[in-house]
């Protein structure tokens, strides 16, 4: 068998959503590969622009579906510099709550897929079994499952409801035992190590070269998070341990991300404690009338009244489950955003694939890609 | 018992219905309907519906019974909404498949696209009329059953990479490439395995081989023979942790990619007919086969079709096992495949033989029967 292209993609198991990775093999090796994205545009920076400050949330619910409640933490967290608004105490934590259940959320969902992806079953769905209890508890207080849109300008929509906090402590205990049953699913099997140690290897050096952030980041021992680098919401006031791995490898992802879920739980618990015993207004309450408002105010005449925004700019970044995302907003004193502008973690993540592909097999793309964590629609936005 | 077989019974049938007829009909106009080729044609159909049915029916609970172990092992119930517990889900797939169109890629080789899948199935069938299921189920007194089901089974790699040739699609291309690496490579280690159950028993005949496994089990003694085997049953089944060959994540559908409608069921078909012939000969060489054990008590044993109960509750709950290994393993790479095979497998399969040579030399088996009688 000679050399030849492959597409792997769009419409492929391997990419989980939309997009192409060509890959140049010489029987089952990988010489050359090429990530192309684009297949899910949809100009969210540029619709934003063309929304009220509430409504670009729907928006952002849809960047990541999968993880929806960190990309409305993100541009809130922008959005509210940029309109000069403090949220109130207890709106920030349920912020830190509602990210990490985002994060457990998310990096279940990625085990889910990455165990399947080197053909494990039952894990799968095991996976997704656990996942449907954290999507209860968003629904319980959010009303949604995937897409919240829950974050307003100025705090959250609504405060959590009564019975939350036992409910999620439940849950929290269960998801604890799962994050065991995992590990002794994955790491007590000796193929999943030998399909899994040694690959994708991408050194510190090359992530950081690459702009690469998260748990890709992490796993090749860098400590950075934005939650502690940078804390915003509570995190300054929530103890945790930044994961960190040393193998750089599709193992060392893996071990991150599991002492991740851990660590999110740790965190759940400490905001439910405080939230139990510092009842409050989840909303800010000398916010002008007109914020809320989607649109404009009519006047007497009947045309739209003018609303006077503060003119600014903000910049906020999280730590997505998925790695370090950025959103910039500036508001140039309309009633909509002037400029949105978001960095996905992913599509740098993604954009960097043949520093960790060639070389490898092509059994080995689907668990690397997998150890990426692929969601396709924060990537292409 | 032993002298009525499947193959004489729908010779009976043939011949009961066609000198029937012959006695009714003018005999002068009529002399052909007695003709022996005629009624050894018409014998062979027969068998051969019978077996066809028989497997396809076999194969289909299969389908369902690995569908809801799997479920019981993903924490769910599997397929539930078609018949009672989903028992009809699998005749609504096959129906649903029949009605499809099939269709070829405008590139496909047509020869080998549509003769594929016919052969793969048919050879996989045809394993049925030599392996016994229990007294009499064959075609007739075969002294190198044995040997001829494995020269079958053996057939499939040449199939698949015909139909993954042909196919004009990349991803055909390496899973046929896959495939046929892993069988032959599993091969060697299987036939290895085999050698030492034949010296053991000293025949080739599959009902010999099993009764002489009333009082103990083969897979006792030849224990290694027994994994070695299993594991490239395992690899020959394509079935997880050496599916690679349809490794879905990579390859899509792997060697099968450009196949639907009815091609594609003749390939899924034949994958689950090969699974049950691997619990079969698992069964037969190592677990007894038919026999059944002593505190069985005999009123039940006298019953018609209770040695083919047995056998096939035996060569359910094999499978059973293989459905286990496919809940909670993952897939194994082609290099790492083949490097098991090759470096683990072979030199395994060489010691069982080793064992077995040794168990002979010892003169514990089979005739003098030193070991104690373990039942069937």
């Amino acid at each position: 068998m000679s050399e030849m292209w492959i597409n792997m993609g769009p419409q492929h198991p391997m990419t989980h959503g939309l997009w192409n990775l060509r890959v140049r093999i010489d029987g089952e090796l990988v010489l050359e590969v090429d990530p192309e994205m684009g297949y899910l545009h949809r100009g969210i920076e540029k619709i934003s622009e063309d929304r009220h400050y509430n409504e670009v949330i729907t928006l952002m619910d849809r960047t990541c579906y999968v993880a929806g409640m960190a990309w409305e933490n993100l541009f809130i967290l922008g959005a509210e510099q940029a309109l000069h608004v403090e949220p109130p105490e207890r709106a920030k934590w349920i912020r830190t709550l509602s990210e990490e259940f985002q994060r457990i959320g998310s990096h279940v969902m990625w085990y889910a897929a990455f165990v399947q992806d080197i053909g494990l079953m039952a894990p799968f769905l095991y996976g997704m079994r656990d996942r449907d209890l954290v999507l209860d508890l968003f629904q319980s207080y959010t009303g949604a499952r995937m897409t919240y849109e829950y974050n307003r300008v100025g705090g959250v929509r609504n405060d959590l409801p009564p019975g939350f906090i036992d409910r999620a402590r439940k849950v929290c205990d269960w998801l604890l035992d799962r994050f065991q049953e995992y590990d002794d699913l994955c790491l007590g099997s000796d193929i999943f190590r030998k399909r899994c140690d040694g690959l994708g290897v991408l050194k510190a050096a090359d992530c950081v070269r690459a702009g690469i952030t998260g748990p890709m980041l992490r796993s090749a021992g860098v400590k950075r998070d934005v939650r502690k680098d940078r804390p915003y919401n509570a995190y300054d006031q929530v103890e945790f341990d930044v994961a960190v791995a040393d193998g750089a490898d599709v193992t060392a992802r893996y071990l991150v991300r599991m002492e991740e879920l851990r660590q999110s739980v740790r965190i759940i618990r400490q905001c439910l404690d405080w939230l139990e015993r510092n009842p409050g207004p989840a909303m800010a309450e000398n916010l002008p009338r007109w914020m809320g408002a989607p649109y404009a105010p009519v006047g007497k005449e009947g045309y739209l009244l003018k609303r006077n925004y503060p003119k600014g700019v903000g910049l906020s970044a999280i730590e997505e489950p998925h790695g370090e995302a950025l959103a910039y907003v500036v508001n140039e004193g309309g009633e909509h955003p002037y400029r949105v502008k978001l960095k996905s973690p992913i599509f740098t993540n993604l954009s960097a694939a043949k520093h960790y592909l060639v070389g490898y097999r092509v059994a080995d793309i689907p668990p690397i890609m997998g150890s990426v964590d692929v969601c396709v629609g924060e990537v292409d936005r | 018992m032993s002298t009525v077989t499947l193959y004489s019974v729908a010779n009976g049938l043939i011949v009961a219905i066609l000198t029937g007829l012959y006695s009714v009909l003018p005999h002068a106009y009529f002399g052909w309907l007695v003709n022996p080729d005629l009624i050894l044609v018409l014998s062979v159909l027969v068998f051969g519906a019978i077996l066809l049915a028989a497997s396809m029916i076999n194969t289909i609970m299969l389908i369902w019974y690995e569908r809801k172990l799997l479920g019981r092992f993903m924490d769910r119930r599997g397929a539930m909404h078609v018949g009672y517990a989903g028992l009809l889900q699998n005749f609504a797939d096959g129906i649903k498949l029949f009605r499809k169109n099939t269709y070829k890629p405008r590139d496909a080789d047509g020869l080998g696209f549509y003769a594929a899948p016919t052969a793969y199935m048919v050879t996989s069938v045809m394993i049925f009329a030599i392996l016994p299921a229990s007294w009499g189920w064959t075609a007739g007194p075969l002294p190198l059953s044995l040997l001829l089901a494995l020269v079958v089974f053996s057939f499939a790699p040449l199939f698949i990479f015909l139909s993954a040739w042909s196919q004009a699609n990349k991803y055909s291309l390496i899973g046929g490439m896959r495939s046929a690496a892993q069988m032959i490579a599993y091969e060697v280690p299987i036939l290895l395995a085999v050698v030492a159950v034949v010296i053991v028993s000293g025949t080739f005949d599959l009902t010999t081989i099993v009764t002489m496994q009333t009082n103990y089990w083969f897979g006792i003694p030849l224990f290694v023979a027994l994994i070695v085997f299993v594991t490239g049953m395992l690899a020959e089944m394509e079935r997880i942790p050496f599916d690679l060959p349809e490794a879905e994540a990579e390859l899509v559908e792997g060697w099968n990619t450009e196949y639907g409608g009815m091609l594609f069921a003749f390939f899924m078909l034949s994958d689950y007919l090969r699974a049950l012939i691997g619990s079969f000969l698992v069964v037969l060489l190592f677990l007894g086969g038919w026999t059944m054990p002593g505190w069985v008590p005999s009123s039940l044993t006298a019953l018609p079709l209770a040695a083919l109960f047995w056998f096939l509750l035996k060569t359910y709950i094999v499978f059973g096992v293989f459905v286990w290994v496919r809940a909670s393993l993952p897939r194994v790479r082609t290099d790492q495949l083949l490097r098991i095979g090759w470096m683990r497998m072979v030199p395994l399969s060489l010691l069982a033989i080793v064992l077995a040579a040794l168990l002979v030399l010892a003169k514990c088996l089979p005739v003098l029967g030193c070991l104690p009688g373990v039942g069937g």
